[in-house]
């Protein structure tokens, strides 16, 4: 693992509830690390687990999905399927070598911008610990 | 796509917001070197009017076709730079909002970071942007009647202005009157207008408004749908009483066998109520009501020879086969104005509120004060052993406010007017009585309420700066023991009556109403409006408008303004008679859907079918789409194995070049 | 089996007018092969066969009809299809009706109850194929090679197909007309496959699938064998959106492997074959297996034994795990 590694997170935040929690950080200005970018949909249930495999694939040494708590989801069950459908590939992806430390998934609500740090903190510390993905990268990445 | 995409980036500096952290120029240099990228710009203010006549310019003279804003959140000003593009010809879903302020440059602090971070986010754009479609919203009509929940003085507000403007509207209450919390209190501060006076009319006008429908003693059980067009199913309790026929005399109560026997909920518990009453003598509607808890008849089956109230009741209005009754009706628009339940002082068990009958809250010591209260109107109270005017009077501020140990760090915002204004009230009513307040701060900020604090004092209240830590029994006196914190002396004082100053709480009930409607909470657990500052009566749901302490604590003529804003807003898609409906649906594609059904099954919104169509000479099951229904949420898209059902704006085509533009750049 | 009993009751359905064709298996043209066969008229039927060389799960072919574009103006022939199955084919038939993916009304369903097939590799290595084609029988406790005349008892433990030696559902889970007896299940073995990798670490892990999915070729033979990867138009070969390159890198291969197997997730009737057809002999089978078995053990569902059930991918329950969530 090269000294100054900077894991690459790309994170899948929802609409309602966990991308305003992160504009909730932002406006009471609670600093995290910069590590992570988000990429915005409208429900966590949006969030095709195909996405995470993916984006490991295309360059991110970690993935955070993230959405409402159950039975807040803004449309009711949409993150109830994302945890169902991430579960399944979280035990899919560690079956063939992909470090769990890699994937996380959490509920952040519009009001838990401190959560959403918390959360952001712990994803970049385990992808740090994961060192860079090297597992099935794609050689050339373009878009 | 049948233009080339020719992408125009503006990146904000919000003043110093973002370009303090993000060096916005580079990052626009930056973004000129992107594919199809042709114009990059940066500018003190996007958002303002010489930032879009920016865009809009360009757009007429480079011929841009895509533009991306790099600024605040999409949640802030999407809306904004949509109506920009689409006022100079773009269609204006061809836009992209990187969010570099709230996600970027508010919460890093290395400018190298926050600036590589940007670059990222911009390119990220970039990629879908280039591949975005032109979206048409539609329109479809709006039910012209709104649905209020709550009838307090928010909802009540509410509702008459919209019933004036000639829209019908459903008041639904879940208590047998409307009226509320306002209803029990005394005097209002700081001008000491009687509380019933003023709110009693207006109870009056929403029951007999031709535009109200009141429904009392009912519960929303169901809302579908969405803005301009929600199903509403209401059950209307069973009252055990024709409500038609209940002449409101009375006779029942004064019968009842169990006359007097329960504590009455508007008088806090502090006088009794019969089985069948009315929860107070201004009640509206004036109608009877049978408590099914208490009711000897309900209970048991069986009340003496028969039930008194039937055979007093010379309307024939009592009914004990009476069941509860559903109503369904529509509604363009939804305001929810639940209010707020008081702070629970036994949570706080060092003040002795169970214990001692002399320590009472703020709630208890209006229906003490008020003539019509269980006391008349005089302050009396039992110490234990018997029952004194007090003379030693001490209150207790911030009691489950500003207080972490119980949840609630909020100020509750109306406790040290009221405290001020129970203290003038008991001067005035026991002018020898030594009348002290234990506050930790004294916020007086309102029109008219620093006057009013100072009024007080110059009244011989004596304020004292601590947070008292115990209350005990002396003998037939209470001793609250503090520490005056300006003076760093221990006292214990030795008082006989204890006003604990509770603060106000998220009702316990709200989880039906956040259910109900996809309501979320903010961290005071009251509900979460849309936007803090510039949409406060709003909620993420569209259609869904607050008024009054359901969204945090407020005084009276706050709550009326809210009310009245959330009045004018929810009467916007009424006035209308259309709403807009997102043209971010879902979409088939019928060459390639399988005709599974798994998106039926996930679409929460029963908003896909299956039909049949004939693909290629066989007659197949395909996935369809009913745009009025479908929000957008793209659960059926990510469910689906074929990639057929794709949400517009969000499409799998559009997410993995965002996906890949993030990875590209280390 | 009573082949005699198979082939009369398929010539009986096969005249019936609402029946377009059957679909059973038929000697093949050399060796261990057996070939699917298209019965149109009864005298086809006397070329049926089940045997335990009968591995292929004909349900993939239900599916297949639809995919080719008719004729302009030629009508589609909507009458039944029958089909022969094995326990395990029989499951793919019942997903398939969850899946909307086939008609209950539109299938004859004529169940084989199965002993288990024999794994071909393994008979070949012992008893190389020879050129005119061989039977295997099962004799109630071993299958019998029956090559030139002469019989060859192979022991059950030594051939059986490793699907077999994991198979829950010997007998059809759903069936129009059962042809012989119901066999008894039979003890699991201990060792699935899955449990060797879940022991190794995450390197090692990485390593052996590195190592497989380096062999993939991407011929999709694996995709198209399956009874359950049925799409119009698969996303694994789509350019817009590109989910997987066509390049046969290990990046790609594993993208197309884990998209797979994600897709198979609660869908999977673990007829292994996929794993059979492999020409890279990539174990498929454990990938599949691992996800059956999470999705049993964590989430209390099998797919393929109740045509009535929910989708499992397109349905929870609000008790879902989710120890896995910060």
């Amino acid at each position: 693992m090269s000294e100054n590694y900077e894991p690459n997170i790309v994170a899948f935040l929802c609409n309602w509830c966990s991308y305003a929690g992160a504009d909730l950080a932002g406006t009471s200005r609670v600093h995290y690390p910069a590590n992570i970018q988000v990429i915005r949909v409208m429900c966590s249930g949006r969030v095709n687990p195909l996405y995470v495999m993916n984006a490991l694939q295309q360059g991110a040494d970690g993935v955070l999905i993230s959405g409402c708590h159950p039975g807040d989801c803004h449309y009711m069950e949409g993150n109830f399927y994302a945890r169902r459908r991430m579960g399944m590939l979280k035990d899919l992806m560690e079956f063939v070598g992909v470090d769990p430390k890699r994937f996380h998934m959490s509920w952040v609500s519009a009001s838990e911008g401190h959560k959403w740090k918390e959360v952001v903190e712990k994803t970049v510390e385990e992808a740090r610990e994961a060192g860079p993905f090297e597992g099935f990268r794609r050689r050339q990445i373009d878009w | 796509m049948t233009d080339k995409p020719k992408v125009g980036v503006y990146v904000c500096h919000c003043g110093i917001n973002i370009s303090a952290t993000v060096d916005v120029e580079t990052v626009a240099d930056y973004a000129l070197k992107l594919p199809n990228v042709e114009v990059a710009r940066t500018y003190s203010y996007m958002c303002s009017d010489p930032g879009q006549v920016l865009i809009k310019n360009d757009i007429k003279e480079h011929g841009l076709n895509r533009i991306i804003v790099a600024s605040c959140s999409p949640r802030m000003h999407e809306p904004t730079f949509r109506k920009a593009i689409q006022e100079a010809g773009l269609n204006p879903y061809y836009l992209e909002m990187a969010n570099i302020r709230e996600q970027c440059s508010w919460v890093h602090e290395d400018m190298e970071e926050a600036t590589a971070k940007s670059k990222k986010l911009v390119a990220s754009a970039v990629a879908k942007v280039r591949l975005l479609e032109a979206l048409e919203s539609k329109e479809v009509d709006a039910e012209p009647a709104a649905l209020i929940i709550g009838a307090g003085i928010a909802g009540i507000q509410a509702a008459l202005d919209i019933a004036d403007a000639g829209f019908k509207v459903f008041l639904v209450e879940k208590t047998p009157s409307v009226g509320g919390r306002m209803a029990q209190l005394d005097k209002t501060f700081p001008t000491l207008d009687c509380s019933a006076c003023i709110l009693t009319p207006k109870m009056v006008d929403c029951a007999s408004h031709p535009n109200i429908e009141l429904l009392s003693y009912s519960e929303v059980e169901e809302i579908g749908g969405y803005i301009g067009n929600f199903d509403v199913k209401v059950r209307k309790k069973a009252r055990y009483v024709d409500f038609d026929k209940c002449t409101g005399c009375g006779d029942c109560a004064a019968e009842c066998r169990v006359k007097d026997r329960f504590p009455s909920e508007f008088d806090q518990g502090m006088g009794k109520r019969s089985a069948i009453y009315l929860p107070f003598p201004q009640a509206v509607p004036a109608k009877y009501t049978i408590d099914p808890e208490s009711c000897l008849y309900l209970t048991r089956g069986k009340c003496g020879k028969g039930p008194k109230c039937q055979e007093v009741c010379k309307a024939e209005a009592i009914n004990f086969e009476q069941e509860d009754e559903i109503v369904e009706f529509k509604v363009g628009a939804v305001i929810v104005a639940t209010g707020f339940d008081p702070f629970d002082a036994s949570r706080k068990p060092e003040y002795g509120y169970n214990d001692y009958p002399n320590v009472i809250t703020g709630m208890e010591m209006e229906r003490l004060v008020s003539a019509s209260g269980p006391t008349g109107g005089k302050v009396k109270v039992f110490n234990g052993e018997e029952e004194i005017e007090p003379k030693e009077v001490a209150f207790i501020k911030c009691v489950g406010s500003r207080d972490a140990s119980v949840g609630n760090e909020y100020c509750s915002r109306v406790c040290c007017m009221y405290v001020a204004k129970q203290a003038h009230l008991i001067r005035d009513k026991i002018p020898d009585a030594n009348i002290r307040v234990y506050y930790i701060d004294v916020r007086a900020f309102g029109k008219g309420f620093e006057e009013f604090y100072d009024r007080v004092r110059r009244e011989n209240v004596r304020y004292i700066r601590g947070n008292p830590s115990e209350i005990f029994k002396r003998g037939n006196k209470l001793v609250v023991k503090v520490e005056d914190t300006l003076t760093a002396t221990p006292l214990e004082d030795e008082v006989d009556l204890v006003v604990l100053g509770v603060g106000l709480e998220p009702r316990a009930d709200m989880r039906e109403i956040m259910d109900l409607l996809r309501l979320s909470q903010s961290p005071d657990r009251f509900f979460l409006e849309a936007h803090p500052k510039l949409r406060p009566v709003d909620t993420a749901t569209e259609g869904v408008f607050l008024a009054g302490c359901c969204q945090g604590p407020k005084d009276i003529p706050d709550t009326v303004a809210q009310a009245k804003g959330a009045a004018s807003s929810a009467m916007i898609p009424l006035a209308r008679g259309k709403v807009m409906i997102s043209a971010q649906v879902a979409e088939v594609d019928e060459a390639t859907c399988r005709g599974c059904g798994f998106c039926v099954n996930i679409c929460p919104y029963t908003a896909i079918e299956l039909v049949k169509i004939n693909r290629f000479g066989h007659e197949v099951e395909v996935a369809r789409v009913n745009e009025a229904l479908c929000k957008g949420c793209g659960s059926c898209s990510a469910g689906c194995l074929s990639d057929s059902i794709q949400p517009k704006s969000f499409r799998d085509r559009q997410i993995l070049p965002q996906i890949a533009a993030l990875g590209v750049l280390k | 089996m009573d082949l005699e009993q198979l082939r009369k009751t398929a010539a009986e359905v096969v005249v019936r007018e609402d029946v377009k064709y059957l679909i059973g298996w038929k000697q093949g043209s050399y060796g261990y092969r057996v070939a699917p066969v298209f019965v149109e008229d009864a005298s086809g039927a006397a070329e049926l066969l089940f045997s335990p060389l009968c591995t292929a799960n004909l349900a993939t072919y239900l599916t297949l009809v639809e995919k080719t574009p008719l004729p302009r103006g030629q009508e589609a022939d909507k009458r039944k299809v029958a089909l022969l199955v094995k326990g395990c084919d029989s499951r793919a038939v019942t997903q398939l009706i969850v899946e909307h993916g086939i008609n209950r009304d539109q299938v004859i369903v004529v169940g084989c109850p199965c002993p288990g097939v024999v794994d071909t590799e393994k008979l070949a290595e012992k008893y190389p194929e020879q050129g005119k084609p061989a039977e295997v029988e099962w004799n109630g406790e071993n299958f019998v090679l029956l090559c030139d005349d002469k019989e060859t008892e192979l022991p059950r433990d030594q051939f059986l197909a490793e699907k077999c030696r994991l198979c829950r559902h010997p007998n059809p889970v759903i069936s129009d007309i059962t042809v012989g007896e119901p066999v008894e299940p039979w003890t699991l073995a201990d060792d699935n496959g899955v449990e060797e990798i879940e022991g190794k670490n995450l390197e090692e892990r990485q390593a052996y699938w590195e190592e497989q999915f380096s062999k993939c070729i991407r011929c999709y033979s694996c995709r198209n064998v399956c009874p359950l990867c049925y799409c119009q138009d698969c996303i694994l070969d789509r350019l817009n959106p590109t989910w997987v390159n066509r390049a046969v890198n290990f990046s790609e291969n594993t993208a197309f492997n884990i998209a797979r197997a994600f897709h198979l997730a609660g869908r999977c009737i673990e007829c292994g074959e996929c794993e059979r057809v492999c020409p890279a002999n990539i174990p498929l089978g454990k990938l599949n297996r691992k996800m059956a078995r999470e999705v049993r053990d964590k989430y209390g569902f099998e797919p393929g034994v109740d045509p009535e059930a929910e989708p499992f991918q397109a349905s929870f329950k609000p008790d879902d795990p989710e120890d896995f969530i910060l």
